[in-house]
């Protein structure tokens, strides 16, 4: 085995070979993922914005605008138009308010801020607790529920049927618009039913969401960053 | 060196996790799913083959004193390769093991055995003793992943086997992962003395 | 018998034993069972039973089954430790869930390190705990004393004083304000509040706790170490901003502080030996359960703080040793 001896010439030579190589290699592999890399991204976005609004013809993403909301975040605008018309606007908010952090969503709002739908992005919320958010705060799927339910378990576990069915006693929000109810959780005084368990959660999602309609209602209308001339409708919520 | 063994070894004799307890930080952090420990499993897998090839292929023209750098800086080549091309290919993967991928840098099972292994053997052996040690830390992690997820939320590799509200939360989480990492290594050592 | 038994020292036993001093806490438990199915009826019943059946069931199986050693149930300490988690359950938790924590008490917490005197933690504390991360659902609703005594699982629920003060105050409400949703401080002490099984009824725990000192199973260190640190502490931070911030009594008497400064840090296995270890130790429990009840997400932080400072049990040992017998204190040299 001849080994190299540990002289100093020798030892720069072989780390400046090794990490030319290393550095070239990757440079290589970069240029090669670097379009999968973008597309998957793109496509991870669209498929978001897809999930929050109508259907649409145009292309949000490159008609993306941003926002800064009065607590200073940047929000990203994706409106989504028909036939040249604007349909809704898919908005990327935030909270710092969540109980690992920030709570990034997306949510799909009509130009008079009527929620249509939402989709987490981004969260550190506690398994099995602020996780439920993903749809805790959408309407149940009839019949989504009735699969493998055992009367002798739920019983010894304690599991109540009638919990997680949205809807009825205003856990949903879709189709709400956050201009007429209260979009504060029960405990704070608000009209939506918080998860169970997981307060904190449900007070930054809503605050998420409440960030996104006032920075869109109050700054802009649906086309363009130029500010309204009319108020929306409010009754709260700047605040908030 | 009887190369069966020099494979099989890393399954059970001188696992990573349950024997050598090295590479605890992502065997701890990422195996809340199956899928997830199977994930970092192969990805580790895939760097400690290529770091052992490499290394021992290398090993005569590194002297002595610098040889700890250019190992890191190999096995940091390996493992940005890996972040990359499964941040193209599988993005959803990518972000479920996030931060984990870059650690497997200072994953102690990848520069031990380099350290140990490859720097001292033929490219041969090499491969299969990375080969063995990667398989062996995925099985570990696979395990641990499967018993969280069942423990903990009533699936299995994704797939549902009781209802999510019966799962013991706290195997889905940290605390859950020491638990049950400290029974499977308790297990395991009876079988091995008995 | 002209066998010479040669032993060291000390020569004279004292006549204590594990079994005694355990069936001594069983004793001093009997006033807070009673308040506590007086005012939870039926559920703190049924809870119990399980609880206490649960647990001794468990360390025989193992005993015998697992470790084929003979069963210790007889000891007392299985039916402690099932007494014990039944005290820290809601009392209309499910039996599924009873059952689990048996299990996980007597199974993890207290077999897993050899059996009596072995256990780093609090074993009762350990099923509470798993308890409350894996089921949040279940362990955070609480029966409404008295209105809930007919019932079980079905039993009409309401919030603890103490969740009441925290989310009022973490909503910006004075204190003075929230003192008019919940029981006056004499309700408190004498239990008519929701939360577990055995904690609510001040009175009933005191009573128990000085049929402890007298039968001397336990000391008072412990115990005065934890509620006098929760008092300071609370009390600074009320007197700074008494709006703000509950009153030192207020604290004292909500929640598990009682249940726990009397009867569950002071488990042999999991403190301190020495009296200067005891203090630290019951100081440090006290100090974690306000920050956890003040700054935290929980409301309560009486059982992690327990279990936390179970784990820095060895090292205050280490660091503060108890006296040997007979051993002279040092000399101060000038």
């Amino acid at each position: 085995m001849g080994k190299s001896a540990s002289t100093l010439p020798a030892m720069v030579l072989t780390l400046l070979i090794i990490t030319a190589v290393a550095g070239t290699s990757l440079g290589f592999i970069y240029k090669l993922t670097q379009t999968p890399i973008a597309e998957a991204a793109v496509l991870k976005q669209q498929e978001a914005i897809r999930m929050v609004v109508p259907e649409f013809d145009n292309d949000p993403a490159s008609e993306m605008y941003e926002l800064t909301s009065e607590e200073g975040f940047t929000l990203k605008v994706f409106p989504a138009k028909k036939d040249g018309q604007c349909i809704a606007a898919a908005i990327e908010s935030v909270s710092n308010r969540g109980f690992g952090g920030e709570v990034k969503i997306m949510v799909g709002l009509q130009p008079n801020g009527t929620i249509i739908d939402y989709q987490i992005l981004e969260h550190k919320e506690t398994p099995g607790l602020g996780t439920k958010m993903v749809d805790w705060f959408k309407p149940v799927a009839a019949g989504a529920e009735e699969k493998s339910r055992n009367a002798f378990f739920d019983k010894l576990f304690g599991i109540k049927a009638a919990e997680g069915d949205g809807g009825e006693n205003g856990q949903s929000i879709l189709g709400k618009n956050p201009g007429q109810i209260n979009m504060t959780v029960k405990q704070d005084g608000g009209d939506v039913d918080a998860i169970t368990a997981a307060t904190i959660t449900s007070r930054a999602f809503l605050h998420a969401v409440a960030v996104a309609y006032t920075t869109f209602t109050h700054n802009t209308d649906c086309e363009s960053g130029a500010t309204k001339i009319e108020e929306a409708p409010t009754r709260e919520g700047a605040e908030q | 060196m009887n190369q069966w063994k020099n494979f099989s070894k890393g399954f059970f004799k001188e696992n990573a996790v349950f024997t050598l307890l090295l590479g605890m930080c992502p065997t701890l952090g990422v195996t809340s799913s199956a899928i997830n420990g199977l994930g970092m499993g192969l990805a580790t897998t895939f760097v400690l083959i290529m770091a052992n090839l490499v290394v021992s292929l290398v090993k005569d023209f590194i002297p002595d004193k610098v040889r700890i750098p250019a190992f890191i800086v190999i096995i940091a080549t390996f493992v940005t390769i890996v972040e990359m091309v499964m941040q193209a290919y599988v993005p959803a993967l990518f972000d479920a093991l996030g931060l984990f991928i870059p650690l497997i840098v200072v994953n102690c099972v990848v520069l031990g055995r380099a350290e140990a292994f490859a720097s001292k053997n033929n490219v041969g052996s090499s491969i299969i003793d990375g080969a063995g040690m990667g398989l062996g830390f995925t099985m570990a992690l696979v395990m641990l992943g499967s018993i969280r997820e069942l423990l903990g939320s009533g699936f299995l590799f994704g797939l549902p086997v009781y209802p999510e509200e019966y799962g013991m939360l706290v195997f889905v989480l940290a605390p859950g992962a020491f638990i049950a990492l400290g029974y499977l290594i308790a297990i395991i050592n009876r079988f091995k003395r008995a | 018998m002209n066998k010479l038994i040669v032993s060291p020292s000390p020569h004279v036993h004292s006549g204590d034993s594990v079994q005694k001093n355990m069936y001594g806490v069983l004793l001093a438990l009997v006033p807070a069972l009673a308040a506590s199915v007086w005012f939870f009826g039926l559920g703190a019943l049924i809870v119990t039973l399980t609880s206490v059946l649960a647990c001794v069931l468990f360390e025989h199986l193992i005993q015998k089954y697992l470790l084929k050693k003979p069963s210790t149930i007889m000891d007392g300490s299985a039916a402690v430790t099932g007494l014990l988690l039944a005290f820290n359950l809601p009392t209309n938790i499910p039996l599924g869930l009873i059952i689990i924590g048996a299990a996980i008490a007597i199974g993890m917490g207290k077999m897993s390190f050899g059996g009596l005197g072995q256990n780093p933690f609090n074993p009762a504390l350990v099923g509470r705990v798993f308890l409350l991360i894996s089921f949040p659902v279940q362990m955070t609703s609480w029966p409404v004393p008295i209105a809930a005594r007919g019932a079980y699982i079905d039993a009409v629920t309401g919030p603890t004083p103490l969740s009441v003060v925290k989310e009022g105050l973490a909503a910006g409400r004075p204190f003075s304000e929230l003192t008019a949703e919940i029981p006056s401080y004499l309700n408190l002490f004498m239990g008519q509040m929701g939360g577990s099984a055995g904690e609510v009824a001040g009175v009933a725990l005191l009573l128990g706790l000085g049929y402890m000192l007298i039968k001397k199973i336990v000391t008072w260190h412990i115990p005065v170490a934890v509620v006098g640190s929760i008092a300071v502490f609370t009390g600074v931070l009320h007197l700074s901003d008494p709006q703000a911030y509950a009153s030192p009594l207020f604290h004292l008497l909500t929640g598990g502080v009682l249940l726990g400064a009397f009867f569950m840090a002071t488990d042999y296995a999991s403190s301190p030996m020495s009296k200067r270890g005891m203090l630290l130790y019951g100081a440090g429990i006290g100090i974690i359960t306000v920050l956890i009840r003040i700054y935290g997400s929980y409301p309560e932080g009486v059982s992690f703080a327990i279990l936390i400072m179970n784990a820095f049990t060895p090292l205050i040992d280490k660091y503060i040793k108890p006296k040997r017998f007979g051993e002279k204190p040092a000399v101060q040299k000038a």
